[in-house]
């Protein structure tokens, strides 16, 4: 089942928003140039909110230590992060932007 | 013609003595001061509009009450005081590169850079790495920032050190907020700035720009013919006091002066208008008004004027030692011109300010040798003779 962030106009290029979705998770999702990308919000590292944080070369730079990771594949680029991000495609269906919802177990 | 003493008739409270030099030259006088004044009265450290998004801070050092304060903006736009010193082991919390240091965050954070503790812009402990490894004993909820006092007045951000101020800002500022209120501080918001150390006293600088009378000896260059060497609706409320510096009519301004002033206004040496001076500014609408000159106890005097008004702040750093800061604001320019004309009247302040800043060293060096222990007061210089007046109360008090 897909769950829908936002409408692609909503987001500005170069900018990151949070949303929570209703499986319970949050996630960041992010416009870059070459498209809307989504990754876990929360840092691996410290307990930051990643759509804090600012974008620079592709990257988000965690808000709390200047840690950061790829927004692309989620690997820790930036010391104190080492442990990577989780990332979730984004897809975008007439001009709407959903990610995939977590199955739910049992 | 003006009596020769009206200001003492006015205020004989303050009486006609000569003033000691004492209080400029001693380091125990001076330790006195940041007891009973700097770390009990409400400093002037900031505009509102330098801080405009959430997450803005600006770490300002204030050596005279022996700390630095973060000033941040909240993701609820309110600005909160506070000292920069970590919980953990005292480090400062922002690295300051300065006397004054600016920062954005917009997570609304600051993050220590020793041990990556993370405090909110409310001043609580977020985050402590390894927080497991510390015992039982200790609480992140007991461990924020350090709060400081602080308000705000006209756009301007004041904080109080003390642990429970004596006043508060509304009461300190008593008649002197009145007297300001409504001159649109925010709309003239082009602002140039100049500071440096001063080997002096901070009341040495005080002094040296709280009369008129030195205008036509230091400012001949600078300033020839310009203002009158007297002040005009001088006011005293409170600590605080104000005063009318005026124009000599009739002074032939430059050709670049000329120009400049036909387009914009930011010259102190122009006539003035008055369709942004709240009524209690040139209550006489004497046609040669020129500005507001005023003092802020304790280390921050506001001028105002049609179109213009600047601040000196005088930041104690030792007996002999002060950290001067001036800016100047007028309405943005909207033209290429205008900017040209801004500049004009910059440079011309700039040459007035280090003509200002020139004497001090060169007052507190003479004070220091000893060989005059008093000053000799003009009536013209009631403002200086009222400030020293007031310092002693505190002192003493």
């Amino acid at each position: 089942m897909k769950l829908r962030l936002c409408s692609r106009g909503d987001l500005p290029t170069c900018e990151v928003r949070r949303f929570e979705l209703a499986d319970g998770r949050a996630v960041a999702l992010y416009h870059l140039e070459d498209g809307f990308f989504a990754t876990d919000d929360l840092c691996t590292h410290g307990e930051a909110s990643l759509a804090d944080g600012e974008i620079e070369d592709g990257r988000i730079v965690c808000p709390y230590h200047l840690g950061a990771f790829d927004i692309r594949t989620g690997k820790a680029t930036d010391a104190p992060c080492h442990i990577p991000l989780k990332t979730y495609p984004v897809v975008e269906i007439d001009g709407e932007l959903f990610v995939e919802g977590e199955k739910v177990e049992g | 013609m003006n009596a020769p003493h009206r200001w003492l008739q006015n205020n004989p409270g303050l009486g006609d003595g000569p003033i000691p030099v004492e209080p400029y030259i001693s380091p125990e006088y001076y330790k006195r001061e940041q007891e009973k004044i700097f770390s009990k009265v409400w400093l002037c450290v900031g505009r509102e509009q330098e801080l405009p998004k959430a997450g803005d801070y600006k770490v300002k050092r204030l050596d005279a009450a022996k700390t630095s304060v973060i000033l941040m903006r909240g993701k609820d736009m309110r600005i909160r005081a506070f000292h920069n010193a970590c919980a953990h082991r005292g480090n400062t919390v922002v690295t300051e590169t300065g006397e004054e240091t600016f920062g954005a965050s917009k997570a609304a954070i600051v993050t220590c850079r020793f041990h990556g503790w993370v405090y909110g812009a409310d001043g609580a402990l977020k985050l402590v790495p390894q927080e497991s490894n510390f015992y039982d004993c200790f609480r992140k909820e007991d461990n924020g920032l350090a709060p400081i006092h602080v308000d705000t007045w006209e756009g301007f951000i004041f904080v109080n050190v003390a642990q429970t101020p004596d006043a508060t800002l509304a009461e300190f500022l008593g008649e002197y907020a009145g007297h300001f209120a409504g001159f649109p501080f925010d709309k003239l918001s082009y602002e140039f700035t100049y500071r440096t150390y001063l080997d002096c006293n901070w009341k040495v600088a005080h002094d040296a720009f709280a009369e008129a009378y030195h205008v036509e000896t230091i400012h001949a260059g600078s300033f020839p013919n310009a203002f009158c060497g007297g002040l005009e609706n001088v006011k005293l409320m409170g600590p605080h006091r104000t005063s009318a510096v005026c124009l000599t009519l009739g002074a032939t301004p430059t050709a670049v002066a000329t120009l400049a002033n036909s387009l914009a206004q930011g010259s102190l040496v122009a006539v003035r208008g008055e369709s942004m001076l709240p009524p209690t500014l040139n209550p006489d609408h004497r046609p040669n008004f020129a500005f507001e000159l005023s003092v802020l106890f304790p280390n921050t005097l506001i001028h105002v004027s049609e179109g213009i008004w600047f601040t000196h702040q005088f930041w104690p750093m030792g007996h002999n030692k002060t950290l001067w800061e001036g800016r100047y604001y007028v309405a943005p320019p909207t033209s290429y011109s205008q900017r040209w004309a801004l500049e004009h009247a910059m440079t011309l302040q700039r040459n007035a300010w280090l003509e200002d800043t020139a004497t001090m060293e060169d007052t507190q060096r003479a004070m220091e040798s000893g060989a005059k222990p008093f000053q000799n007061l003009q009536d013209d210089e009631i403002l200086i003779r009222h400030g020293a007046h007031v310092v002693d109360t505190y002192v003493n008090a």
